[in-house]
């Protein structure tokens, strides 16, 4: 792992965000309480082969029954696939609070069985998130810890001990790798804009990367910027669909995405009101690459990515499709993942919100 | 008969089990089962095969140690099972405390704001625990109904780093012109029709405990703001030289609280930073520095970042959704704005 700048160590993750696997089979796990994005080796026991058929009822209990707890303080916050092995990865919180503990999840995809990630000594690296507090910004929410945590000052003969937490942070909502690139999206819990970071990986110390807002114009009548919620590398990493938090689907070349540019993405599509985005994958059928888009509203959106090259800017405001789609009765699908080249993996609720894993032929799809 | 206790084992907690045998096949499980029962269906975990708790079984004298390799969890029942058949139940009690945490602050505190209104904040007393939001904060009318469909529905919850300040988005597709969410649902708010922002006393602090009591803040609802802010139509009121008096500037629109927190800087004589106590006004429509030494008599800059927003996400370099129709609505450069003033 050398080549790739991994130190071997303990990666003290505060908290479970999204995960996507780089090159090699390191995991990429982003941890928002810390304002960190991990480079991990997970050293996947393997072995690596072709992925059949997988389904798993009430993942959720399950790993809560690993991670001794009731399924209710479970939180499954991201799902990724090894492209070799196809064992399942989640990022999870257990517990809630103080008592909030995030693990990695490995699921065999031959019987189920569940184990945690080893994470006390491990090869990684880490890059600051780098919508992070800027330098300038000195505020700090200072509270009284419980445990050890923070620092101890000593006012006159009295000695407290204090943490000190920045205000302004920034939560990563989705990641992709692709071509040398760690790429970003994330909201910011003060400004509103649609930041997407780009780090080369293997991370470099003192290099946290560019950032730039990508714009996008509805109906030929309004510019705008949004965070992006969720988004997909495609066409080999030349080409990114995003779906941002006010529901259009966007598309814009990577290699739009210079330092310093404006980037304007092209408005392929929209979701519908009262929907959020919540995860893309891209997979091959019949030699042709399609783009599936998880919704809260709405079943699986299914995207041919010859249409959205052949597909104008939506400029009409009555407009009510763009890009051809089509809208799959599969309901409360939260993540998807590539599951070898014959499925992808879903992550889905019921309406009692039991979780379950679930594969889908994509020549079905 | 097996007995189970909570106990510790080599510093760690555990449930200890006297009257087990050597080599018997232990395993713990989260969730209720009573002692004694068999269990043919697949309903218990334990037999539906789902995976035990993990952890190491430590022989401790004539006893076994169950110590789990994550911590059990308050609240939670264990069961213990032996061979397979449910041996004990133990509950991780709880611990009984008052609610003590509260909700101490809403922003904005303006009692007007734009119907377009993207962002509010809530400030609570203690770190707060996640995944209480959507089902704790809501926009209600004034009489108590929800409005449907109003706040961003997000798993992504904003919290600060010491997760005491909550920032409440309104749902941007029903705010921005041309989307489906806005020509179908329309604005969230209303003008003209006052709602309050409520915090119900079932969100979660960090110890678990609800709050001490639910919260809420009433606003009545202007036009639409969509205007850059603008700084060069701020009101200066410069101190005089030699004193410690605040600057203070007025805004004339509510602006963000976040925001204003951070993006508002006031450099000195070779552009040195004047530190000093900085304060937001009543309804965040001002801000003041007072300065920990008085102002030198020498041209001062007010140095304004450009990402500061108003209530509506419209911001010093470009408005929330750009109507490529109107001049007035072009981007303006993203670097900061000076403005100059001289105490004398």
């Amino acid at each position: 792992m050398g080549e790739f700048g991994l130190s071997r160590g303990r990666v003290a993750l505060r908290s479970a965000g999204p995960i996507a696997f780089g090159p090699a089979g390191i995991l990429f796990v982003a941890d928002n309480a810390a304002a960190t994005v991990f480079a991990v080796d997970v050293a996947d026991p393997g072995p690596a082969g072709a992925a059949g058929p997988f389904d798993l009822a009430d993942v959720d209990a399950r790993v809560g029954s690993f991670l001794g707890c009731e399924p209710g303080d479970i939180s499954i916050k991201d799902m990724a696939v090894h492209p070799l092995s196809h064992n399942v990865y989640l990022s999870v919180q257990r517990g809630q609070g103080d008592a909030a503990q995030p693990v990695l999840v490995r699921i065999s995809p031959v019987g189920g069985s569940v184990e945690d990630v080893a994470l006390d000594d491990v090869p990684f690296a880490a890059t600051v998130i780098g919508d992070a507090p800027a330098e300038d910004d000195d505020r700090l929410d200072t509270t009284l810890p419980l445990g050890d945590e923070g620092e101890e000052i000593q006012f006159a003969t009295i000695k407290i001990r204090l943490v000190r937490q920045p205000i302004r942070t920034a939560t990563v909502t989705d990641m992709a790798y692709a071509d040398g690139t760690l790429l970003i999206a994330g909201l910011s819990n003060e400004e509103f804009s649609s930041k997407l970071r780009r780090v080369p990986f293997p991370f470099s110390a003192g290099i946290s990367g560019s950032s730039l807002e990508i714009f996008h114009v509805s109906h030929g009548a309004w510019e705008t910027a949004a965070p992006i919620r969720a988004f997909v590398p495609y066409d080999g990493g030349a080409s990114i669909l995003a779906s941002y938090t006010c529901t259009p689907v966007v598309h814009f070349p990577l290699a739009d995405l210079r330092d310093g540019a404006k980037a304007v993405g092209r408005t392929v599509a929209e979701l519908g009101a009262v929907n959020q985005p919540l995860d893309m994958v891209s997979f091959v059928q019949d030699g042709e690459e399609y783009l599936l888009v998880a919704n809260s509203a709405h079943g699986l959106v299914k995207i041919a990515c010859r249409d959205i090259d052949r597909q104008s800017p939506l400029t009409e405001p009555q407009q009510p499709v763009g890009v051809p789609r089509e809208t799959k009765d599969l309901q409360g699908i939260r993540r998807l993942a590539n599951f070898g080249d014959s499925y992808v993996l879903a992550l889905q609720a019921d309406d009692a919100g039991r979780q379950q894993l679930r594969s889908l032929k994509t020549a079905s799809l | 008969m097996t007995e189970a206790t909570w106990s510790r084992s080599g510093g760690s907690e555990c449930i200890r089990l006297a009257g087990v045998p050597a080599g018997a096949d232990v395993r713990v499980f989260p969730g209720t089962v009573f002692p004694g029962t068999v269990f043919p269906g697949t309903v218990f975990p334990g037999t539906g095969g789902w995976p035990p708790m993990a952890g190491r079984l430590d022989q401790d004298g004539p006893d076994w140690c169950f110590v789990p390799r994550f911590a059990f969890l308050d609240g939670t029942s264990y069961t213990v099972m032996v061979e397979g058949t449910p041996a004990a139940v133990l509950v991780r009690a709880r611990p009984e405390r008052p609610a003590v945490t509260e909700v101490t602050g809403i922003r904005p505190t303006a009692a007007e704001v734009p119907v377009n209104l993207l962002r509010l904040y809530v400030w609570f007393s203690a770190p707060m625990s996640e995944g209480y939001a959507a089902g704790q904060v809501r926009i209600a009318r004034d009489d108590g109904s929800s409005v449907p469909g109003a706040l961003l529905p997000s798993e992504h919850e904003l919290w600060d780093g010491s997760r005491r300040r909550l920032t409440v988005l309104l749902d941007p597709a029903r705010i921005k012109r041309g989307l489906p969410g806005h020509q179908q649902a329309g604005y969230p708010l209303r003008s003209g029709q006052p709602f309050r922002l409520v915090v119900g006393d079932g969100f979660r602090d960090a110890q678990g405990l609800p709050l001490r009591s639910p919260a809420e803040r009433r606003y009545e609802v202007g036009g639409e703001e969509r205007r850059h802010v603008d700084p060069a139509a701020w009101a200066l009121a410069v101190p005089p030289a030699g004193t410690r008096e605040p600057l203070r500037v007025t805004f004339g629109r509510p602006l963000d609280h976040g925001l204003l927190g951070r993006c508002l800087q006031v450099r000195g004589p070779g552009l040195a930073p004047v530190d000093g106590t900085a304060r937001t006004g009543p309804g965040e429509r001002s801000w003041s520095l007072a300065p920990n030494r008085a102002w030198a008599a020498a041209v001062h800059h007010l140095v304004v970042d450009p990402v500061l927003e108003d209530l509506a996400g419209n911001s010093v370099s470009r408005v929330f959704d750009r109507d490529l129709t109107r001049p007035a609505d072009q981007p303006r450069p993203a670097r900061p704005v000076t403005i100059a003033f001289s105490p004398a």
